[in-house]
């Protein structure tokens, strides 16, 4: 399968998949991260009565539309690379609301795969 | 269980699962052109077997993902999570026929490289337990 260009479709798809992500990944760690959530069967419980963890699923159900749309329009080898860049959006977004701390070695894994998404990107 | 062979474990099952959704994900939107925002659409999508596969993929990716994010900071787990690209972008070629083009290829090392960066990051981070602290300064 040739390269296929990114059209308005394509790229309106693959932005609405890394906001929607971001938003799922924060949610979940959220709720995840939650230290007074307990154990086991009480900490599913606990989760289940804060929004935090439905954020995330509603954002899963979302996302699942979205990206079958996606993928109908490119070849997978080439959709997985370009989503990719959900890495970065969320790494992001963990350092501006959990201090999660952007090393040099993170900055420069955060440019790696920027520079992947943008290669497949241009060049398909 | 040591936290190694957890992480370890966690991580082979969670790309496990992200696979099968990925190729189940591909193989029921090859049936979803073309895309409408409409009920139709939903219906064509939700009546094809494979995006059960996906959701299964989901699913376990799901639990997997919850159990292991209690102890691992957000982004390099996440990270970690994405070594996934390798392994569906070389099954896509096997399934699909799809051909790794020059800049798939060229894309795919840099992505890798970074995903390498961010678990070298992780592993520097590494925080002394108070014990280790502990026995290391009394003599």
């Amino acid at each position: 399968m040739p390269a296929t260009p990114i059209t308005p479709l394509i790229a309106t798809l693959w932005l609405l998949n890394v906001i929607i992500d971001t938003v799922g990944q924060l949610a979940f760690k959220a709720a995840a991260g939650d230290q007074a959530a307990g154990d086991g069967l009480a900490r599913w419980i606990y989760m289940a009565r804060r929004p935090w963890i439905w954020i995330g699923i509603g954002s899963y159900v979302i996302e699942f539309l979205i990206w079958i749309a996606f993928l109908s329009l490119l070849p997978l080898s080439e959709a997985i690379l370009l989503g990719s860049i959900n890495i970065v959006a969320i790494m992001v977004a963990g350092h501006f609301l959990f201090g999660e701390k952007l090393t040099r070695l993170r900055l420069s894994g955060i440019l790696l795969v920027t520079l992947g998404v943008a290669i497949v990107g241009a060049v398909g | 269980m040591r936290r190694g062979t957890f992480y370890l474990l966690g991580f082979l099952l969670l790309m496990l699962f992200d696979s099968i959704g990925a190729i189940s994900f591909k193989y029921a939107g090859d049936h979803a052109l073309p895309v409408e925002a409409s009920i139709a659409w939903l219906l064509r999508i939700f009546t094809h077997p494979w995006v059960y596969g996906a959701v299964i993929g989901y699913i376990g990716a799901f639990f997997t993902w919850m159990t292991l994010l209690k102890h691992a900071p957000i982004g390099p787990a996440f990270a970690a999570s994405h070594l996934e690209v390798v392994s569906v972008m070389l099954l896509s070629v096997w399934l699909f026929d799809e051909h790794l083009t020059l800049g798939r290829v060229l894309g795919a090392l840099a992505i890798l490289a970074g995903i390498v960066c961010l678990g070298f990051a992780e592993s520097n981070e590494h925080v002394p337990e108070p014990e280790e602290v502990d026995s290391a300064t009394r003599r």
